[in-house]
C-alpha cells in the first residue's frame, strides 16, 4: 500500500492541526535548534539513562515532524532534510500516542530550561487534543472523559452519593462540634463557594469535613454546590478544549447561579489552574467573581485572626512538594511555604524545589493510564530519592493528583513517610474554643510519630458499624486480600476470602454476605461476569458490591452492563481510609435502603 | 571583474537582498497565526506581571544562573556565547570589508580581534560538532539540516579566520571564499534552523508574558538550606 495514501483518522489530526495552531504554538514548533540543554531537565530521561526517546526534544519532534511537513517552507519541500514526517496509518496515530500520553507528563520543567523557550507542554496537549478527536487516547482517558462529560464530573459520583456523603460528614461534625459546622449546601449570596475534587467524595472525605472545620470555626459565610461542584477538568490532560470549556463553565454558572461572591478551590494543583487559569479561556468567559486557592483563604483566616492554630501539634519533619500546575504554571510557590510555617514545627525544603520541582510523576493525567503504570513507576526513582533526602516523616502536597503519585511510589520504593494536605495539617493544627458556656478548649492531638497511622483512621472506622458485619472479599492477589482482612477484622467485621471469581460465586450464594468487595481481573470466572451473575440472580441481586480493582480502564465492562450498577468502585492501590469509607458507605446506604 | 570584486559586491549584495525578503516573508508567515488571547486575572504573587515576565524571559539569555540547564553546565553556555559573537563578528566582517575596507587590508588590531573571537568560535564549532556526533540524545534528535548547519558556520569561521586580515594580495582565495560561503549562508539562514535568532524575540516573548502573568517568571528559587529565596 502507498504511504501517501491516508487512514481517514490519520486525515483528520492533520487536517485539525491547522485549527489548533496559534502564534505562541508556531513559534514553539518552529524555534527548537536542537541544543539539547532541555535534555536532563526531564525525570523521564534521568530515571532511564540512555534511552533516547524520553528526550524532550525528542518527543517533541513526534509533533514538530508532523507541523513541519504541512506548515514549515523546508518542511514541505525537502522533508528528509528538517526530519519533517506526516502520519498516515492509525498506527503511526497510537505511535504518537505512546510520546504524547505515555512519555510526557505536561510538567513544563523542559519549558523553563529551553533556552529558545519552547513550551513543549502547550503543543504536547494540543498532540493530545488532537488524537481524542479521533478517538486515539489511553482508556482511562476515555473513561474519565466520558464521566466527566456525562455525568459531571471525572469520577462518576451520582449527585445523591455526593449529597449522602455531605450529609454523613454534616452529621459527623455536627455530633463532634456543633450544629454550626455543618456543611451548607447550595445556599444563596454565600461569600465562599467551595468547589473540590471528587476523589475527596470518593477517597479522601476528611479533606471536606476538615475543611468544614476551618470554614465553621472562621465562622465563614460559605456554602457547596450540590452541582457543578468538581473543580478538576480532565479536559487540561487529554487536550480537549471543548471538554475543558464544558466544565469550567458548569463550575462557573453555578457559581453566578448561587450569586456567590467567590469560588474557592480546594488543594488540586491541576484543578486550580483549569479553573482559575485555563478555564476562562476554554468557556470564552470573562468571569466576574473571584477566584482563590483553598490555601490562600485558610492563610486569610488566620492572618484576619478568623482562626486561630497551634503548630506544635505538627512536631513531625514535613516537606513540601510543589504541583507541577502550581508551580510552574500558576506561579503559587510561597503562600503554601508560608502556611506551612503556621501550622508545623519542623518543615524542611526538599531540592529542587517550587518552579524547579520535579514532577510527582502523576501528573498530566498518567494516574488514570494504567498502561504506563510501570514506566511512571521506574521514572518516579527521581522523585524518591528526592523525598528522602528529606529526612521528613510528611510529605505535603496541595495537589490530589500528587497525592496519588507520591502515595504510590512511597508505597513502591518503600519510603518511610505519608502524603498529607495543607487542610489536614491546618485542622490538626486548630484551636477550637468551645461556646462560652462551656469553656474548655478541645484540643486536637498532635501528629506523633507513633499516632501517625493511628490518627490517619478516620472516627467512623472506631464507631462500630462493621461489628458483626459479614463481608465476603473476592480478589487473587493473597496479599490484598490479607490486607482488607486485616483492616475490616479489626473494626469487628468477619472476612469470607474468595480467590477467583467461581469460588467467589459459590461463596456468595452460600455465605449470604452483607456485601461483598469484587476484584475485576480473576482467574476462572471474570469479577464482570461474577457481577453480572450476581446482578441477575433474585436470591442474590441485593448484595452490595463495591468493585475494587488496579485497572480503572476496566470500569466501562462493569458499567456498561444492563444490570444495577456497582454501589461502590475503589481503584487499587488502596488505603485503610479509603476502604473503610466505601465500606461504611455502602453499608450504611443497604440499612437505610431496607429502613 | 575578479572572482573577489564578484563575490564582495554582487553576491554579497544578492544574497542580503534575498535574505531581507525571506525574513520578511517569514515574519509575515508567523504573524498569520492568531495570537492566543489570555482571559484569566493574574496569578501567582503580585510582584511580578506580563511586562516584567517578557523582559525577564529576553533577558534570559544573558542571565546562566537562571535555568538550572544553563547554570549546571557553564562550559556549555561558555561555548554558546563564544559561538555566538563568532557569528556577530563573522557577519560584522562581512560589512566591514564590503563596505568599508574594500581592497585595503584591516588595521591589524581589529584584524587580531576578529581572529581572536573568530578563531575561539571555530574552536567551540569543532567541539559542538564532536558533541553533536558523540552524545546518542544530540544523534537522535539532530537532522541533516542541524548537522549542516553546524559545519557550514564552523566551516565559515575557519575561512573567516583567514580572511580577517584582508590582504588581497596575498589572501584572495581565502575571502573570496569567504564572501561566497557568506552569501550561501545568508540566503540558507532563513530555510534552515539558524533562523532560531529570528523565533527568539517572540518565543521568549510570549512565553515571558504568559508566566509572568502566571507568577512564574522571574522563577524564584532557593539558594539554601539557611531558607533564604535567591
Amino acid at each position: 500500500m502507498s504511504t501517501t495514501v491516508r487512514s481517514h483518522k490519520a486525515q483528520k489530526v492533520i487536517e485539525r492541526l491547522g485549527k489548533k495552531l496559534n502564534r505562541q504554538m508556531v513559534g514553539s514548533l518552529a524555534a527548537c535548534v536542537h541544543c539539547g540543554n532541555c535534555i536532563d531537565s526531564c525525570h523521564y530521561v534521568l530515571a532511564n539513562p540512555g534511552d533516547v526517546t524520553f528526550a524532550p526534544p525528542y518527543k517533541a519532534d513526534k509533533i514538530r515532524g508532523l507541523f513541519k511537513r504541512h506548515y514549515d517552507w523546508t518542511g514541505r519541500v525537502l522533508p528528509w532534510w528538517v526530519k519533517a514526517k506526516s502520519v498516515y496509518t492509525d498506527q503511526d496515530l497510537e505511535e504518537l500516542k505512546d510520546i504524547v500520553f505515555g512519555k510526557c507528563t505536561n510538567c513544563r520543567r523542559c519549558t523553563i530550561n529551553c533556552p529558545m523557550g519552547v513550551d513543549m507542554a502547550v503543543f504536547n496537549r494540543m498532540a493530545r487534543g488532537l488524537l481524542v478527536s479521533v478517538g486515539i487516547m489511553p482508556e482511562g482517558v476515555a473513561v474519565v472523559s466520558k464521566d466527566q462529560w456525562e455525568i459531571g464530573n471525572q469520577m462518576g459520583v451520582l449527585k445523591e452519593d455526593y449529597i449522602d456523603t455531605l450529609e454523613w460528614l454534616s452529621d459527623d461534625l455536627e455530633a463532634e462540634h456543633g450544629a454550626r459546622y455543618r456543611i451548607p449546601i447550595d445556599k444563596k449570596n454565600a461569600d465562599i463557594v467551595y468547589s473540590i475534587n471528587p476523589r475527596e467524595v470518593k477517597y479522601d472525605p476528611r479533606t471536606i469535613s476538615d475543611a468544614a472545620l476551618i470554614f465553621g470555626t472562621a465562622g465563614a459565610d460559605w456554602t457547596m454546590p450540590s452541582e457543578g461542584w468538581d473543580m478538576t477538568n480532565f479536559g487540561l490532560f487529554s487536550g480537549d478544549d471543548d471538554l475543558g470549556g464544558a466544565v469550567s463553565r458548569r463550575l462557573y454558572e453555578k457559581v453566578e447561579e448561587l450569586k456567590g461572591k467567590k469560588l474557592v478551590i480546594s488543594e488540586c494543583g491541576h484543578g486550580y489552574r483549569s479553573t482559575r487559569c485555563e478555564g476562562p479561556n476554554w468557556a470564552k468567559m470573562d468571569v466576574k467573581f473571584d477566584m482563590e486557592s483553598s490555601v490562600i483563604t485558610m492563610i486569610n483566616f488566620i492572618n484576619e485572626g478568623k482562626i486561630k492554630v497551634d503548630k506544635s501539634r505538627n512536631p513531625e519533619p514535613i516537606t513540601f512538594h510543589d504541583s507541577c500546575n502550581y508551580g510552574r504554571s500558576c506561579g503559587m510557590t510561597e503562600e503554601p511555604r508560608e502556611l506551612l510555617q503556621m501550622v508545623c514545627s519542623d518543615f524542611r525544603e526538599m531540592y529542587p524545589n517550587r518552579a524547579e520541582n520535579y514532577c510527582c510523576t502523576g501528573g498530566g493525567g498518567a494516574m488514570s493510564m494504567s498502561e504506563y503504570t510501570p514506566r511512571r513507576l521506574k521514572s518516579a526513582k527521581i522523585k524518591a530519592d528526592q523525598l528522602r533526602a528529606t529526612g521528613a516523616k510528611h510529605v505535603v502536597t496541595t495537589c490530589h493528583n500528587c497525592v496519588d503519585g507520591l502515595t504510590d511510589l512511597i508505597k513502591h520504593y518503600k519510603l518511610d513517610m505519608k502524603v498529607t494536605q495543607l487542610v489536614n495539617l491546618v485542622a490538626n493544627a486548630l484551636v477550637i474554643e468551645k461556646p462560652a458556656e462551656v469553656p474548655e478548649v478541645i484540643v486536637v492531638a498532635p501528629i506523633a510519630a507513633e499516632a501517625v497511622a493511628a490518627a490517619a483512621v478516620p472516627a467512623f472506622a472506631t464507631d462500630g458499624f462493621l461489628t458483626g458485619k459479614r463481608i465476603l472479599v473476592a480478589d487473587d492477589e493473597p496479599d490484598f486480600v490479607t490486607f482488607v482482612t486485616a483492616v475490616l477484622e479489626d473494626h469487628g467485621a468477619t472476612v469470607i476470602p474468595a480467590h477467583n471469581g467461581d469460588q467467589a460465586m459459590e461463596l456468595a450464594r452460600t455465605e449470604k454476605p452483607d456485601m461483598m468487595t469484587l476484584d475485576i481481573t480473576m482467574p476462572g470466572k471474570s469479577g464482570v461476569e461474577v457481577f453480572e451473575l450476581l446482578r441477575s440472580d433474585k436470591d442474590l441481586q441485593r448484595i452490595p458490591i463495591c468493585i475494587i480493582t488496579g485497572k480503572p480502564e476496566l470500569r466501562k465492562l462493569i458499567y456498561e452492563r444492563t444490570v444495577t450498577r456497582p454501589e461502590g468502585y475503589v481503584d487499587k492501590p488502596v488505603d485503610e481510609e479509603g476502604l473503610l469509607l466505601n465500606v461504611r458507605k455502602i453499608l450504611k446506604a443497604k440499612l437505610e435502603k431496607r429502613a | 571583474m575578479t572572482a573577489l570584486e564578484f563575490s564582495r559586491g554582487y553576491l554579497h549584495d544578492a544574497a542580503l537582498i534575498i535574505m531581507t525578503i525571506v525574513y520578511t516573508l517569514r515574519l509575515y508567515w508567523l504573524t498569520r497565526f492568531t495570537a492566543a488571547k489570555e482571559r484569566q486575572a493574574p496569578t501567582g504573587r503580585g510582584d511580578t506581571n506580563s511586562r516584567k515576565g517578557f523582559l525577564y524571559s529576553w533577558a534570559n539569555v544573558a542571565m546562566p544562573w537562571a535555568m538550572e540547564s544553563t547554570r549546571t553546565k557553564l562550559f556549555l553556555y561558555l561555548q554558546f556565547v563564544i559561538f555566538h559573537l563568532g557569528v556577530a563578528a563573522a557577519i560584522a566582517l562581512l560589512f566591514t570589508i564590503a563596505w568599508g575596507y574594500g581592497d585595503r587590508s584591516l588595521p591589524p588590531s581589529l584584524a587580531m580581534t576578529f581572529r581572536i573571537i573568530i578563531g575561539t568560535a571555530f574552536t567551540v564549532g569543532l567541539m559542538r560538532i564532536i558533541r553533536r556526533l558523540s552524545s546518542p540524545y544530540l544523534r537522535a534528535i539532530s537532522s541533516p539540516d542541524d548537522h549542516f548547519s553546524l559545519w557550514l558556520l564552523t566551516l565559515w569561521f575557519a575561512f573567516a579566520f583567514l580572511a580577517a586580515p584582508n590582504n588581497v594580495a596575498s589572501d584572495a582565495v581565502y575571502i573570496t571564499v569567504y564572501y561566497i560561503i557568506g552569501s550561501f549562508f545568508l540566503v540558507y539562514v532563513p530555510f534552515s534552523k539558524i533562523s532560531h535568532y529570528l523565533y527568539y524575540p517572540f518565543t521568549r516573548y510570549y512565553l515571558g508574558k504568559f508566566l509572568g502573568r502566571r507568577g512564574v517568571f522571574p522563577v524564584r528559587r532557593y539558594s539554601g538550606a539557611t531558607g533564604q529565596n535567591g
